[in-house]
């Protein structure tokens, strides 16, 4: 287990946590706090779970980075897609479709980034 | 008044402790910037830790925050202890219970005095002189049932130390119980909107005497008023 | 060029990307320091404008009765700056530390995730420009409060759309804080050099995956309190049920009070390798210091219901247990730093000032924190100016202290220039006088019954004189914020000196690259030191002081044979 020590780390984290909720529990809170409490530690049982996933494919991660050699262009229309699709709340829902087109874009960058297969440097 | 007196003693203790804390703390402080400073300290120490010093460290930090819980849990319980309508458990020559019903809104306070007596509400508008007042006997428990008609406010008297918050579609209770006679400013404290700042309330404690006489006059003049 | 989206390389003989220049090039980096420069340098700017926001309000509060500003304005004001300051200055700059740093301590070439952290930046960005612009909105900005607690920010109380359009920038700031922790904790767990045990990462790697671990954790809670508060804002009859009323508050606070020590971490890791630097040694207690961390942390997800001592609708025996617990953990950082510089031999650089001020201010609202935890006493403390004199010697006194120290620091290591002593100290003690003189008579305002959120108060309240100094003190802080800004516009006008790779003797990584690092933060130039321990630098150092000593001695021992 010490080969994974990130996932020991939030494992151990989300437990004890776990632990506290159980005493949360005995003191008899409401079940919305509960609940509340609960829902997040999932969470944090789900986010251990990926980092073993993580840590058992590629247990050496450190040795081979993938570094980023084009810049992050289609960041910005998805941003601008997700600052719209929340502005729909107060001004309306006519705005997602513009949003959805910007999505569009920002999957056409990310596709057209990924056309040329990855490939190792020399 | 309990709640006072509870705070009174709790805040006292945590004050004094907090103040000693504060003191070693600065004192180490102003101790390593005086004493250690590079022009005065031979070199710096080679230690990167002292396990066993800091376990016992531990320990006593646990043994402290052990003692703040339980006291301040004990403390909690007894200011929240007797006054219940109808205990069973109540001493009985204990005396009666005065009920008021306290209903918070924007941005102002209704007061409504069931039982006993039924007097009438009182309330205003918490505008220069129009601001309401909650009479009560001394010596007495007054059970306060306090719910709100519109958003969230709170009942504070800091002179009391004491505060609950009031909710719509919820109603809280607590029980006062006021040795002296005297008047007191209440407040709003959970922030309600554009008049948050001015709705205020005086809290009026009698004697149980005058207290009846009050309850018999209000009876009279709601009586009137229908 | 190649149109390749990634690469895989050997860290070894790693190909460096093409920086791409001009505005656009920033505005879509994948690097990791650009990215945090980019938050960070936002993140200063908006708290210039929340600053602002407080000194109208100090204006307003100066005398009874003033007319400065009215109650529908004044309540937009302390809205603004709270949210502003929690969610778009304190927040985003500690997770902006971290994008910057955490890849250089732990000796990784890039951060995990570059996009989403690149995206992340972007929707804080939005969000921020969102939540203010509710100012330009005709009933103008949000004016309920960070908390914002229905049914009072329903739209039946609050109806104007600068309340919508907090809640959606809100969400969207949160949302970019959210993919930004996870990047930065990834990167801890996943990309430390080959060598960088977790044991070894520095103290303020450590506060960092502690404070993305609350992060992930608790900041969904926000998102759905939001969600919450918006459902209710399109239908009223949602806040007609106390069950959502009080579940808003338990959701709300369930962020709210992780968000404090997020808000926190990160500058006290800060502190804590300023303390080592300037004190020309190594943090004293580092094992103790990380378990700490992390159990502050778990414990930090269990107080929350210490916001509802007063709802009548909480276990407060819990929530003050664990509230009161903390003093366990926070006494063990406190142990290591006072360790730290009880055996240290201490350098007073401006980093250094801000992280010794730090020690004694934060612990005033660390202490007054276990009285507000405290029922009996929090029924009273409530909601009063006490409690609003707490939160800001946390956050201010304490984190932006902090956030100081750690700007002095680290500003060399980013910039490549040093910024000026002179107004550095300046800087430093207008902050001291200005932040006691401003916050330290707020709790005698609170005991003595003046409630949080008034616009004004009357005479006969008899808060004039004390909340005269608070206001005196606001004049000050500006006074020293006005000195910092014109220290960074000298810097930025090239009147500093170049600060070379390593100008304080640090310990950790970052320093054993060049300032500015380069874009794979190591070079052949600039490659990684051993990594021995959480200080390898120091190790470094001892090492070479140790073989030169015994280079003397042998060559005097040779002599003395001769």
């Amino acid at each position: 287990m010490t080969r994974h020590p990130g996932f020991l780390l939030v494992a151990g984290w989300a437990l004890l946590n776990g632990l506290l909720l159980a005493v949360l529990a005995i003191y008899g809170e409401s079940a919305t706090a509960l609940a509340c409490y609960g829902i997040a530690v999932g969470l944090l049982a789900l986010a251990a779970l990926a980092v073993l996933a993580s840590s058992v494919r590629g247990p050496r991660e450190h040795t081979r980075y993938r570094l980023p050699v084009r810049p992050g262009s289609a960041v910005l229309p998805l941003a601008a897609a997700a600052g719209l699709a929340v502005l729909a709340y107060p001004y309306g829902w006519w705005l997602l479709p513009i949003a959805a087109a910007l999505l569009g874009l920002s999957l056409a960058l990310a596709a057209h980034d990924r056309a040329a297969r990855p490939r190792r440097s020399r | 008044m309990r709640q006072a007196d509870v705070f009174g003693e709790v805040f006292a203790v945590e004050l004094i402790m907090a103040g000693a804390v504060f003191l070693a703390v600065l004192a180490a402080v102003l101790y390593a910037v005086l004493r250690r400073r590079a022009g005065a300290a031979a070199g710096p120490s080679e230690r990167a830790e002292r396990p066993r010093l800091e376990a016992a460290y531990v320990a006593v930090l646990a043994a402290v925050a052990v003692f703040l819980v339980v006291y301040t849990a004990l403390a909690n319980h007894r200011e929240h202890r007797t006054g219940h309508v109808g205990a069973p458990a109540g001493p009985p020559a204990a005396p009666e219970v005065v009920e008021v019903d306290v209903t918070a809104f924007q941005w102002c306070w209704t007061f409504r005095h069931p039982r006993p007596g039924g007097a009438g509400a009182t309330s205003g508008t918490c505008r220069a002189e129009e601001v309401p007042t909650l009479v009560v006997p001394t010596g007495r428990p007054v059970r306060v049932e306090l719910t709100s008609r519109d958003v969230i406010h709170s009942l504070w008297v800091p002179e009391l130390r004491y505060k609950m918050d009031a909710f719509p579609h919820h109603t809280n209770s607590f029980t006062l119980t006021l040795d002296e006679e005297g008047r007191w400013l209440g407040r709003c404290a959970e922030f309600c909107g554009y008049r948050h700042y001015a709705m205020h309330f005086w809290l009026r404690a009698v004697s149980p005497g005058e207290y009846e006489r009050w309850v018999a006059g209000h009876q009279a003049a709601a009586g009137g008023a229908a | 060029m190649s149109l390749t989206g990634t690469a895989d390389v050997e860290p070894a003989r790693h190909r460096p990307a093409p920086a791409p220049g001009g505005w656009l090039g920033w505005l879509t980096t994948t690097d990791h320091k650009r990215i945090g420069l980019l938050t960070l340098g936002t993140s200063l700017l908006v708290m210039l404008g929340m600053g602002v926001l407080a000194l109208l309000m100090r204006g307003q509060l100066a005398q009874p009765e003033e007319h400065l500003v009215g109650p529908q304005v004044y309540n937009q004001l302390f809205t603004m700056h709270g949210s502003g300051m929690i969610y778009l200055v304190m927040t985003p700059f500690a997770l902006g530390l971290g994008v910057y740093l955490v890849p250089l301590q732990v000796g990784a070439p890039v951060i995990a995730m570059p996009r989403a952290t690149l995206l992340g930046y972007w929707l804080y960005v939005l969000g921020a420009a969102i939540m203010l612009s509710g100012f330009a909105t005709p009933q103008g900005a949000h004016s309920d409060g960070w908390f914002s607690y229905p049914p009072m920010a329903a739209r039946t109380y609050t109806p104007g759309v600068g309340s919508d359009l907090w809640i959606a920038g809100v969400f969207l700031a949160t949302t970019g804080v959210i993919l930004m922790a996870w990047a930065v904790l990834w990167t801890a767990l996943r990309k430390r050099a080959e060598g960088m045990t977790m044991l070894r990462m520095p103290v303020f790697s450590w506060s960092m995956a502690a404070t993305c671990l609350m992060v992930i954790g608790a900041f969904p809670a926000l998102l759905a309190a939001l969600a919450l508060l918006a459902a209710g804002r399109v239908e009223p009859a949602v806040f007609d049920s106390n069950l959502w009323v009080i579940g808003y508050q338990h959701l709300f606070w369930f962020y709210g009070h992780p968000v404090v020590y997020v808000m926190f971490f990160p500058y006290l890791g800060a502190v804590a390798e300023v303390l080592a630097v300037f004190s020309g040694r190594r943090f004293f207690g580092y094992r103790g210091t990380v378990f700490a961390l992390l159990v502050f942390a778990a414990l930090s997800m269990s107080v929350w219901g210490h916001h509802m001592f007063t709802t009548g609708q909480a276990t407060n025996d819990y929530y003050s247990l664990t509230s009161i617990l903390l003093l366990v953990p926070a006494g063990v950082e406190y142990f290591a730093m006072l360790g730290t510089i009880l055996g240290g031999r201490l350098v007073f650089r401006t980093p250094m000032l801000f992280a010794l001020a730090f020690v004694p201010q934060f612990l005033i609202g660390g202490l007054t924190g276990i009285m507000v935890g405290t029922p009996v006493l929090d029924y009273h403390a409530q909601d009063s100016y006490f409690v609003v004199a707490h939160l800001h010697y946390v956050l201010f006194a304490g984190s932006a202290f902090g956030l100081f120290a750690g700007f002095y620091l680290w500003f060399p290591k980013a910039t490549g220039v040093l910024l000026d002593e002179r107004l550095g100290r300046w800087h430093f003690w207008l902050l001291v006088v200005g932040t006691n003189l401003t916050f330290f008579p707020m709790f005698f305002l609170g005991y003595a019954g003046m409630p949080r959120r008034v616009v004004t108060y009357l005479d006969g309240d008899g808060f004039g004189l004390l909340n005269l100094l608070s206001s005196c003190g606001a004049a000050v802080l500006a006074a020293g914020m006005t000195v910092f800004v014109v220290n960074l516009a000298r810097a930025a006008l090239r009147r500093a000196p170049r600060a070379g790779d390593d100008p304080w003797r640090g310990h950790t990584l970052e320093w054993a690259t060049s300032s500015p690092p380069p874009r794979l933060n190591f070079d052949a130039a600039h490659p990684l030191p051993p990594l021995t321990s959480e200080a390898p630098l120091l190790d470094l150092r001892r090492r070479a002081a140790d073989e030169a000593r015994g280079a003397r001695e042998g060559r005097g021992a040779r002599e003395g044979r001769a």
